[in-house]
């Protein structure tokens, strides 16, 4: 939900540099705020529960996100939207069938790379904003000594972050061939 | 009204505060006629790229005018086709889907008309064998000769090049220029093309256009066929005329670069001599 969010931005703030230069210092800003911190102000807004926990995803990987993909959209060579220019493209075809074309590949690494931290910050948003999930569930075995149970947990998490790792690094080698 | 005319055109941009506003091109005017082939011929940095940017429209003149075919140049479009220095191939799509992609946006023409078009340049630039291959597993010359055959495929009404074969080893690059004529005399397209390398542009050139460095204003003119007739091959480059032009046009080169580089001593000079 941050990459919808986030990529749109991003083509947004590189289009147009006035944009950018408005943006890029409130993203900053955000971007150093520890996620854990805001946690509190999240449950007084979205109280205990799934809203709770996608809010504080959001908050953790969109502005990480959008500075990353900004540096993603810069990368692409300028020839290459001049060149749409002069092969008669108009501005909307080179943003979608150039420029995201062109990062595709190292927004989807991205991606990967944030996902890994949207695992420790969900074990965080379940711990303390949540009723259910593999976080509630380790810090419910924690109040009755429970290690293994905390210990099955953790691997758990690892587990599953491993195999969503593969599976975009899968989609990163199937669709993206000619790197 | 010739096929290009370009008129007037300056073209300033904007320094800081310590070096004050670059000039590079000053009130530059000249015509092309259809199916020419010009080349722009000066020392790095003179501004002729620029000068070659403005008339396909990616670059805005402070001052001057150009109109192609009647039109006036407001901004980049399909009838200027441009070849950059750097490779532009796209790293997502094999070799024939690069040069299809030149008609992409072309609605003159069906598909099986692009089809028939991407074959056919495919087949113009010799990369038959390599058609369905990913632009990373191939040299860069022929990255060089898929951004030409997809500039084509556009159907552009002007080819604008800039050094597109400055990359290149002397042999593929002798290649490459005969190729070019070849086009030239084929499409019956008009070409501008930018240069530093003498030889190169006397071998290709129907008019050579001379800069001087900073801010660019042509230096001389040179009519090639005034001076070279008949076909132009490879033989071309070994014959008596052809030395003599471009020892004539490397020598005024030479001239002029060191004319330039004294003035430009002097103007360094002077503040100093004044304070003592």
């Amino acid at each position: 939900m941050s990459a919808v969010t986030a990529i749109p931005v991003d083509i947004w703030m590189s289009s147009y540099r006035a944009v950018g230069t408005l943006i890029e210092p409130i993203v900053d800003f955000i971007r150093y705020l520890p996620v854990p911190a805001l946690v509190p102000l999240l449950i007084i807004w979205f109280g205990i529960g799934e809203t709770s926990k996608i809010a504080v995803l959001w908050m953790g990987t969109f502005f990480q996100l959008v500075l990353l993909i900004a540096d993603d959209a810069k990368r692409v060579p300028r020839e290459f939207v001049e060149t749409g220019f002069t092969l008669g493209a108009r501005s909307g075809q080179i943003t979608w069938h150039i420029v995201f074309r062109s990062m595709l590949p190292s927004v989807i690494d991205n991606l990967r790379i944030t996902l890994g931290w949207c695992w420790t910050y969900i074990i965080i948003a379940e711990i303390v904003a949540a009723n259910a999930g593999i976080g509630h569930a380790i810090w419910s075995a924690r109040r009755f000594v429970m290690t293994p149970e905390v210990m099955a947990g953790i691997l758990t998490v690892g587990i599953i972050g491993l195999v969503t790792d593969q599976a975009i690094r899968f989609v990163h080698r199937r669709y993206f061939r000619y790197l | 009204m010739p096929f290009l005319r370009i008129d007037g055109v300056s073209k300033t941009f904007g320094g800081d505060v310590r070096h004050g506003d670059v000039h590079v091109i000053d009130n530059v005017s000249m015509d092309i006629q259809a199916g020419e082939f010009v080349v722009y011929l000066g020392p790095s940095g003179c501004g002729k790229t620029t000068l070659m940017r403005i008339v396909g429209g990616l670059e805005t003149a402070n001052s001057g005018t150009i109109h192609l075919d009647g039109a006036k140049v407001t901004g980049p479009d399909r009838k200027k086709g441009m070849v950059f220095q750097a490779y532009t191939s796209f790293p997502w799509l094999t070799v024939v889907e690069n040069i299809r992609f030149g008609t992409r946006y072309r609605d003159d023409i069906s598909k099986a008309e692009k089809d028939e078009i991407s074959r056919h340049y495919l087949e113009l630039v010799g990369l038959k064998d390599f058609a369905n291959y990913y632009v990373n597993r191939i040299s860069g010359g022929m990255r060089q000769r898929i951004a030409i055959a997809r500039t084509l495929a556009a159907a552009p009404d002007i080819l604008l090049m800039d050094e597109p074969f400055g990359a290149l080893d002397a042999q593929t690059r002798e290649f490459f220029q005969y190729q070019l004529l070849e086009i030239n005399r084929e499409e019956r397209k008009a070409i501008i093309f930018v240069t530093h390398d003498v030889e190169e542009a006397v071998y290709l050139a129907d008019r050579i256009f001379m800069f001087l460095a900073r801010p660019a204003t042509i230096i001389e003119k040179v009519q090639v066929a005034d001076h070279i007739t008949g076909e132009r091959d490879i033989t071309v480059k070994e014959t008596e005329a052809f030395f003599h032009l471009r020892n004539h046009i490397r020598d005024l080169m030479r001239d002029e670069g060191r004319r330039n580089e004294e003035m430009a001593e002097r103007a360094l000079m002077t503040p100093e001599e004044g304070g003592k």
